[in-house]
């Protein structure tokens, strides 16, 4: 099964482009959760809670530790240093949202909630009522934003803070 | 939902496929068996789902995109969005594919032969700060008037400082992304850009590419890897079903 998936790996090239099929979940969380077909009046069970940690996510980015973070990196930049980054560290910080970051981006919230507390699930279970979800994906499956040439890029930002049920999740 | 019926076990909905053929040999969510429901020419990819309510955890997610990865393999698939259950395999017909028949039917045939590719480029942030100190002045003073002070007497400043570099990144943000977007974009049948996930994420964008295309669409985001190499790190990741571009219209 594993190998049927990687039939057709793109590993091409000489190495400055990092390459994954769909197996590195991570990158396509947000497709998974937030693309593809949907029928409105139908439930997606128990996502709920997961979208709106997606959505604080968002939210959360412009965030005062943002900033004390960054004044802190450019406190501590050697500007004469000329030294390049070798791949081995461009390599380390693969994971998104890595060490050296403290505020989540989407998918660190989502990955979080689908891969880190235990306590999500009861998260969950309080909101698995069908109904609920039928509302929650009646606005979701409004917004498309597939597009052959032109694609807002703030469109998903406005349909963030567009939504009104969030809920602050930070942890 | 009220349902009553012979067969009222819910379904769980990966994706809608050409009718006829086999399902993809690989377990559903919950290990379930896949099943096709078919109506005419298009079919649903469907597994039974557990009769409470669906789990939304890592398994099920990875099986969902297991499920789809291997439809891919043997064909054209349009994607749902995870999560998606209907009440039965006759509601599933009625609802997802004879009211949308023409939509599905002609989005598969649109589909054929293509694939989805997410392009993310992430920041080397030590690199990108630098640029920034270099141009923009405001940034270069205050970072020299806090140089040496204490922590506690500086927060403000800090703060200023910090907002001042996120704005810059962003800036950067908008204008790279654009940049390497228009770069790839003759490459693709089409784009779909979205925002950038976090503060250190240049461009976050999804190309839907002929498969006999692919060898040029690579070679172009090579060469926007090893033009960015000194400040941003470049991830393709595909070939994936079309998520970004597929879609129904949303019916009352």
């Amino acid at each position: 099964m594993a190998t049927a998936m990687q039939q057709q790996p793109y590993r091409g090239g000489s190495g400055y482009v990092a390459r994954s099929s769909s197996s590195g979940l991570y990158d396509v969380l947000e497709l998974i959760l937030d693309k593809g077909l949907v029928i409105d009046v139908f439930v997606r069970v128990s996502l709920i809670g997961i979208e709106i940690l997606t959505i604080d996510a968002r939210i959360v980015i412009a965030s005062v530790d943002t900033y004390l973070r960054f004044a802190e990196a450019v406190n501590r930049l050697d500007l004469m240093a000329t030294e390049t980054q070798g791949l081995p560290e461009l390599m380390e910080g693969i994971t998104e949202g890595g060490a050296s970051s403290k505020t989540k981006g989407v998918l660190q919230g989502a990955k979080e909630a689908l891969f880190g507390d235990e306590d999500e699930g009861d998260e969950d279970e309080d909101q698995g009522t069908e109904d609920e979800g039928g509302e929650e994906r009646g606005g979701g499956s409004t917004r498309r934003r597939t597009a052959s040439a032109t694609t807002t890029k703030r469109r998903r930002r406005s349909e963030a803070s567009g939504s009104g049920s969030s809920r602050k999740r930070k942890s | 939902m009220a349902v009553a019926g012979k067969s009222a076990k819910p379904r769980y909905v990966y994706g809608v496929v050409r009718g006829g053929g086999a399902p993809p040999a690989v377990a559903g969510i919950a290990g379930a068996d896949l099943e096709l429901v078919a109506a005419d020419d298009v079919a649903a990819l469907t597994s039974v789902a557990p009769d409470a309510y669906l789990e939304a955890g890592r398994e099920e997610i990875f099986a969902h995109s297991r499920v789809l990865e291997a439809a891919l393999e043997g064909g054209t698939v349009l994607p749902m969005r995870f999560g998606v259950v209907l009440p039965d395999a006759d509601t599933l017909r009625e609802r997802l594919l004879d009211e949308h028949h023409e939509e599905l039917a002609a989005q598969l045939a649109a589909m054929d032969g293509k694939v989805e590719f997410a392009v993310k480029g992430l920041y080397d942030e030590a690199a990108v700060l630098r640029e920034i100190v270099a141009e923009d002045r405001e940034v270069a003073q205050l970072r020299e008037a806090i140089a040496g002070k204490p922590e506690a007497a500086t927060y403000y400043e800090r703060i200023g400082l910090g907002e001042l570099i996120a704005s810059a990144f962003a800036a950067r943000a908008e204008r790279d992304a654009a940049a390497i977007v228009e770069e790839l974009r003759p490459r693709a049948v089409a784009v779909s850009v979205g925002e950038p996930l976090h503060e250190r994420m240049a461009v976050n964008a999804s190309f839907l590419v002929e498969r006999k295309a692919l060898d040029r669409f690579d070679a172009a985001v090579e060469a926007v890897g090893k033009r960015e190499a000194s400040r941003m790190r470049v991830r393709l990741t595909g070939p994936l079903p079309p998520h970004s571009f597929v879609e129904l219209e949303v019916s009352a």
